[in-house]
């Protein structure tokens, strides 16, 4: 059995992990910390906007592998994966977590944000697409008092003012609870915590008895017909909550994304790691990957160092999972200058100006990445791999910014799933 | 602060602000904190009570705003389990922030039992002579009420087992092998636990290491000063760690040195380097030496030098990583190693956290939230098996034996039984 | 149109407009005060925060220094919630000449301020960051001053004197007869409408802009030169006093702890449009340099935001008009009768935000002479309205308070610990404000993380609790990402960089702001 080792452990890194070692390999996962999953909105996104709103994510990818992009500009890294690992991609991450993922690349859902906003996104949870929005669609936007990251008067009327798609508006109305997630410090006055996170509620909405006394609160205000849209906050835990609730309450539900915490975030780092764990995945949290060996132009190992020893961890090929800017893959110092952490490999999309005034334009600095070959392996200016048996994924990868074209979780999912199957192809 | 105090706690507090080099360096991660609130998410201890701010508020916000001084002393609600530190993507080291900033409190005003409870070495020194009594006098309800009202240990919370005689004690009287030791000789860190209490343990880590082909050597050992440590006591605790490296390195300088105590492995390895700053080329030696006992077995296994001739064992067990083994680095050697097992199946508790953090859980003020914290652990242990769990360190497991009411051992005793040794 | 009539109608909400407007209420004037924006929005909140002790200009400017020694003084006693007294070095660094501690020493002990050597030694027990290769340090009684609440203390205390304080009023026509000035119009531009002020007296206390409310006047050219500096915050307290290089006054000779965190300033160019100032990257890395010879280490520490501000200098035929720094940084007032045949209209330009409050009193007093009227000045002795309870600022008291409310409220901004109570209560007091306006008296939104995760939070409050329409909450966030952004990309490294993206993900990633439907018209305040 062949040890790969995956560092970064992000959607891109969780997914290579478990589809190495479905292949049977032997997988050791380095990671910093926590990933970058539970920071995001929970849904899985291929391709919202291109620059219009799209509609056919898989389509639209289709479209971007085929446009003809200028000299020296970065191609969108679609065009390198291509349609067929988009489809593999998001097929294998359905068949991973068939209770938390629901959808199909032909089709994106409408799905309203924590501030209103209408977003397209390809996968969603079970407990979100009662949200896709159609015209008169009768909304009751339900937020918490103690639940500082959603306003439901905000989130209801810049949805009843945004003209839909297809025409037509929602009709949604707004109504704000006095409803507490849990008791407040003992001893105090206060019958309960006034400040509290999107995790409290979720763990409260764990336990039916707190379903139970919430449906009885709000039922009595709901009309007929609404459905009812939350923050994401219907249990952690317990995958039927929510729909346990619509249930009690006899109204359709759905859950909005929240910002960090995000609680459908969490749930699906949680499925992905506990999956990789019970497949035999060695995991090894709180470390830094600060080097590494080589041999003949394969990496041999990489170099940790937890305390003030080191501890090397060799292996037979290794997945580069450490996302771009935000998680540290890439850095730029404050000269300006830009590199890959870890290997120092060379990137693409390096500009003199790579930051812009305008804050809603697009900025270069976040397009700039690595560019990698069929099997994903990092390549120099010749087209040659830097290392051969080294493959990048997920956010590290050059050619576009996934919070605006809305495609990180495609393309993290679509590379993860195509290295792994390289690396199996070449360990076996 | 007076002159003693700040010998006591070891910082130097000028009029303006903390200065120590542990708190420069921790001081200086709070630049990488983006706020992702992954640590709060996971922080046992804000999970149950809202007592606690949680680690990104007491951490990284509240450290820009401290200047040296403590104002925030609901911060000693955190645990230092290090939970935070461990989850943080960004490298904030955020349990270290909170300990420094509590050893500033502390500083200030240390209560009694603090500083009792911080000396391991001699509460096990007292009461090894005494067992017998001192058990009874744990056991006491009254007894434990006194405790509780003059030093504010709660009367529930698990305390160490004292044991008749001390490894030590053993360790000279036992029979020497006669076998030769093919390879080679490494050095015994028991600890104080280990040492006066969890006696077995370190009996049967020496019994596995011997058995394996290894000359085990003991040289007379002191206190890592780990509980001083989590109790802000950082002189006391800094001068108890070099005393004990140098007891270590007085056994050999170049060998690896294994211990089966999780948590003062930690201190060795990183705490008293992270969270005091202590920097002393004695202390890096005996960092880069120093293995826990599964991590070096699977270090072994994976240099294809463990013998795998364990023998079948139809058994389901739970197993909980403590916080201060996970904080390592590592992983989970443990789950590895057990894996080899034929017929075992171990399942991992995936608990953050078992409450007791050390001390934490002894406190008066602090026992129902720790028993809170554990308490999906308990319940994890008991639905798993109700006769045994598996556990790396001493205090988690009298916590997880305490409030469970299943027997706890370390891995090892499962490696030795496998190996046939018992 | 709106009419009012009073005695004297103060142009500009600066510093200087601020401690005009209470000096000439506190003397009995009836009075109002026309900002076109929101107070402290130029010069004054545009600065690096340092009150200073005099030091700095003990060899460069006695005069300067001996009323900057004094101003500091009746700062810290009658503002003391404004001022942090940190303490200050000047300090010696490598290849320094060490003989100007000597000049320093002869100029402080000539002009009255305070300063003392101290051992290198004690320097570094003091300030562990600070470059071990110090030669000299000399101690002085600098301190850091927060501008904006140092404005709006001044304000509030005019307001209590009958006052009104008209922010976001642009003044468009200063009327005159027969070479006395009559009326100001405005236009208030949040209220949409025309306000028109008669009064005999107006005080042109305009800053960068004030030529151009002379020349509205119908006075000559009044030649204000605009020297430009930038400024950059770094994440959080590197040194527990302000530290200035022991050198005569050059550009990135000053850090400042200003509240969490500390600014490095500043640069000095001409500006010839104080409404379009740039932090061109050429400045940003002379400041990140002359950071590292302070604190070695300074380019890895966290740089926030950075931001340009002008000193509005009038011009003094003593130096080179290209020359900004060196010009008078003493206060220059404009007499209009002599020089413009025009009665009622006094002009003041230079001097500096620590002496401010003494700038007010030279132009009012001005102005009585001229209107042959004795009122003495007496805003040296009276404490301005909630000054801090009688002490000085300290960074751990937002911690405090939030200790002890921490079961009681919300936290919205987490980074600068404003909690819900405080952020509703300006909104409740400034309906038309915007985000801005709010951060500046709150810090909302000036932590490590830039607005991430406070301006939804505040957004969902203005909603509920500020009567605003979910449209114009939606703008106003947008608004603030965007003005949060123009202090950022100039000096996005490092660290701030993840925290970029982080918020790009959040505000565009997963609540996908910029695809709300636009307004018919674009909110700009």
């Amino acid at each position: 059995m062949s040890r790969v080792v995956v560092i970064g452990a992000g959607l891109a890194g969780l997914v290579a992990a478990n589809r190495l070692a479905d292949t049977g390999c032997d997988v050791v996962l380095l990671h910093q910390g926590l990933g970058g999953l539970q920071s995001g909105q929970g849904t899985i996104d291929i391709f919202g906007y291109n620059p219009g709103r799209v509609t056919n994510p898989i389509k639209a990818v289709a479209a971007e592998t085929r446009r003809r992009v200028p000299a020296g500009s970065l191609s969108h890294p679609y065009k390198a994966l291509g349609v067929k690992a988009v489809r593999v991609g998001v097929e294998y991450l359905k068949q991973v977590l068939p209770e938390l993922l629901v959808g199909s690349v032909e089709s994106n859902y409408q799905l309203p944000t924590a501030v209103g906003a209408i977003r397209p996104t390809c996968l969603a949870q079970p407990s979100m697409v009662a949200g896709d929005v159609a015209a008169d669609l009768e909304l009751a936007i339900v937020g918490f008092e103690q639940l500082k990251d959603f306003n439901p008067e905000l989130v209801a009327q810049n949805l009843n003012r945004t003209e839909l798609a297809g025409g037509g508006r929602v009709n949604a109305r707004h109504l704000l609870l006095e409803f507490r997630a849990r008791q407040g410090p003992l001893g105090s006055p206060r019958e309960g915590e006034l400040d509290s996170s999107a995790l409290s509620y979720a763990r409260a909405f764990d336990d039916r008895r707190y379903r139970v006394l919430f449906a009885k609160t709000l039922a009595p205000k709901l009309a007929q017909g609404e459905t009812v849209g939350l923050p994401a906050v219907l249990g952690l835990q317990d995958p039927n909550a929510w729909a346990d609730l619509a249930e009690l309450l006899g109204h359709a539900v759905f859950e909005i994304p929240l910002p960090p915490p995000s609680v459908p975030g969490i749930r699906l780092n949680q499925a992905l790691t506990a999956r990789a764990l019970s497949l035999g995945v060695r995991t090894v949290p709180g470390v830094r990957v600060l080097g590494f060996a080589v041999e003949a132009g394969r990496v041999v190992s990489v170099r940790t160092q937890p305390g003030v020893a080191t501890r090397d961890y060799r292996g037979a090929a290794f997945v580069l999972a450490t996302g771009g800017f935000e998680a540290g893959g890439l850095a730029m110092d404050s000269y300006g200058s830009i590199t890959e952490t870890l290997f120092e490999l060379p990137l693409v999309g390096l500009q003199n100006q790579s930051l812009q005034a305008d804050y809603w334009g697009d900025q270069p600095l976040f397009n700039c990445g690595l560019q990698v070959d069929a099997q994903l392996r990092p390549i120099g200016a010749s087209g040659e791999p830097v290392y051969a048996n080294l493959h990048a994924v997920g956010g590290i990868l050059a050619g576009s910014s996934g919070w605006r074209d809305k495609s990180g979780d495609g393309v993290a999912v679509a590379s993860a799933v195509a290295a792994a199957d390289a690396i199996a192809k070449e360990l076996a | 602060m007076s002159t003693d105090q700040q010998r006591e706690s070891g910082l130097i507090i000028t009029p303006e602000g903390l200065a120590f080099a542990g708190h420069q360096l921790s001081r200086a991660s709070l630049d990488a904190c983006i706020k992702c609130t992954i640590c709060e998410t996971q922080c046992p201890v804000a999970a149950v009570t809202p007592l606690f701010s949680g680690p990104k508020f007491v951490g990284p916000q509240a450290e820009r705003f401290r200047n040296g001084e403590s104002v925030d002393h609901s911060l000693d609600y955190c645990s230092s389990c290090g939970t935070c530190t461990l989850v943080c993507p960004e490298g904030v080291q955020i349990a270290e922030l909170n300990s420094q900033a509590r050893a500033v409190m502390k500083a200030k005003k240390m209560p009694l039992r603090d500083r009792l409870i911080g000396q391991t070495t001699l509460m096990g020194k007292v009461m090894t002579p005494v067992a017998p009594i001192a058990q009874a006098a744990l056991n006491n309800k009254p007894i434990r009420v006194a405790m509780e009202a003059m030093l504010g240990v709660h009367r529930d919370a698990p305390m160490p087992p004292p044991q008749s005689q001390s490894f030590e004690a053993w360790f000279r009287k036992r029979p020497r092998p006669t076998e030769p030791a093919p390879r080679g000789a490494v050095v015994f860190f028991h600890g104080c636990a280990g040492g006066y209490f969890e006696v077995e343990t370190s009996k049967q880590s020496v019994e596995v290491l011997e058995h394996l082909g290894f000359e085990v050597l003991v040289p007379k050992q002191g206190c890592c000063g780990l509980a001083q440590q989590s109790n802000g006591l950082f002189g006391g605790a800094t001068k108890s760690v070099l005393k004990l490296c140098d007891d270590l390195r007085s056994a050999g300088t170049d060998l690896t040195i294994i211990s089966a105590s999780g948590s003062c492995t930690g201190m060795l390895k990183h705490e008293a380097h992270e969270i005091m700053g202590v920097d002393d080329e004695r202390l890096r030696d005996v960092g880069t030496r120093i293995r826990d006992i599964m991590e070096f077995l699977l270090d072994l296994h994976e240099a294809g030098e463990l013998p795998t001739d364990f023998a079948q064992t139809e058994l389901t067990v739970p197993y909980h990583a403590p916080c201060q083994l996970k904080s390592q680095g590592m992983g989970k050697p443990a789950l590895e190693v057990l894996k080899l097992i034929p017929g075992l199946t171990v399942i991992d508790s995936n608990q953050a956290c078992c409450g007791i953090a050390g001390t934490y859980g002894l406190k008066k003020e602090k026992y129902e939230v720790a028993q809170a914290v554990g308490q999906p652990l308990f319940d994890m242990v008991k639905a798993t098996n109700s006769e045994l769990a598996l556990c790396d360190t001493e205090t988690c497991r009298w916590q997880i034996e305490k409030s469970s009411g299943v027997r706890t051992e370390h891995p090892i005793w499962m490696i030795h039984h496998a190996y046939g040794l018992s | 149109m709106r009419r009012l009539t009073v005695d004297v109608v103060v142009i500009g909400g600066g510093s200087t407009g601020a401690g005009v407007i209470r000096d000439v209420a506190m003397r009995g004037y009836r009075a109002v005060l026309v900002e076109r924006a929101d107070l402290g929005q130029g010069t004054t909140g545009r600065f690096h925060g340092l009150l200073h002790s005099g030091g700095r200009y003990v060899v460069s400017d006695p005069e300067s220094a001996r009323e900057c020694a004094a101003e500091n003084a009746i700062l810290t006693r009658i503002q003391a919630g404004a001022i942090e007294s940190t303490g200050g070095y000047f300090v010696t660094c490598p290849g320094d000449d060490p003989g100007f501690a000597e000049q320093f020493l002869a100029g402080a002990k000539a002009s009255g301020v305070q300063a003392r050597e101290v051992g290198v030694a004690e320097a570094l027990r003091n300030e562990p960051r600070l470059n071990p290769g110090i030669l000299r340090a000399i101690e002085v009684a600098d301190g850091a001053v927060d501008g904006w609440q140092l404005v709006w203390g001044a304000a509030n205390s005019a307001r209590e004197y009958g006052a009104e304080i008209l922010t976001y009023h642009q003044v468009t026509k200063i009327e005159t007869a027969n070479g006395q000035v009559r009326a100001v119009h405005c236009r208030d531009l949040k209220g949409d409408q025309d306000v028109q002020i008669n009064c005999d007296f107006v005080l042109n206390c305009a800053g960068a802009w004030a030529g151009q409310i002379a020349t509205m006047a119908g006075a000559h050219p009044v030649e204000v030169v605009a020297g430009r500096g930038i400024m950059i915050a770094m994440n959080h307290r590197l040194t527990n006093r302000v530290l200035n290089r022991l050198v005569y006054p050059t550009d990135g000779d000053i850090l400042v702890p200003a509240h969490t965190v500390s600014i490095i300033g500043t640069t000095d160019v001409l500006a010839h449009d104080p409404d379009d100032l740039e932090i061109p990257s050429a400045e940003v890395q002379q400041l990140l340099d002359a950071g590292e010879v302070l604190i070695p280490g300074f380019r890895d520490t966290r740089a926030l935001h950075a931001w340009a501000g002008v000193r509005p200098l009038i011009k003094d035929d003593r130096v080179g008009a290209a020359d900004t720094r060196h010009m008078s940084r003493g206060m220059a007032v404009i007499d209009h009768t002599l020089r413009d045949d025009l009665e009622g209209m006094l002009t003041i330009g230079g001097g500096k935000l620590t002496t401010y409050r003494l700038m007010a009193e030279h132009i009012v007093d001005k102005m009585c002479r001229k209107r042959g009227e004795t009122r003495p000045c007496r805003t040296a002795e009276e404490e301005v309205p909630k000054a801090g309870a009688g002490h000085s600022h300290r960074v751990t008291d937002r911690l405090a308070a939030r200790e002890a409310d921490r079961a009681d409220d919300q936290l919205v901004c987490e980074c600068e610990l404003v909690s819900r109570k405080m952020f509703v209560d300006a909104l409740v007091a400034q309906p038309q404000a915007s985000f801005d306006d709010l951060r500046r008296q709150l810090r909302l939104g000036m932590g490590p993380c830039q607005g991430g995760f406070c301006t939804l939070r505040a957004t969902g409050i203005a909603v509920s609790e500020g009567n605003l329409d979910a449209e114009r909450a939606t703008e106003l966030l947008r608004l603030f990402l965007a003005n949060r952004w123009i202090g950022l990309w100039p000096i996005l490294h490092g660290q701030q960089v993840r925290q970029a993206a982080l918020d790009s993900w959040i505000f565009q990633g997963t609540l996908d702001v910029e695809h709300l439907p636009n307004p018919e018209v674009a909110v700009t305040r």
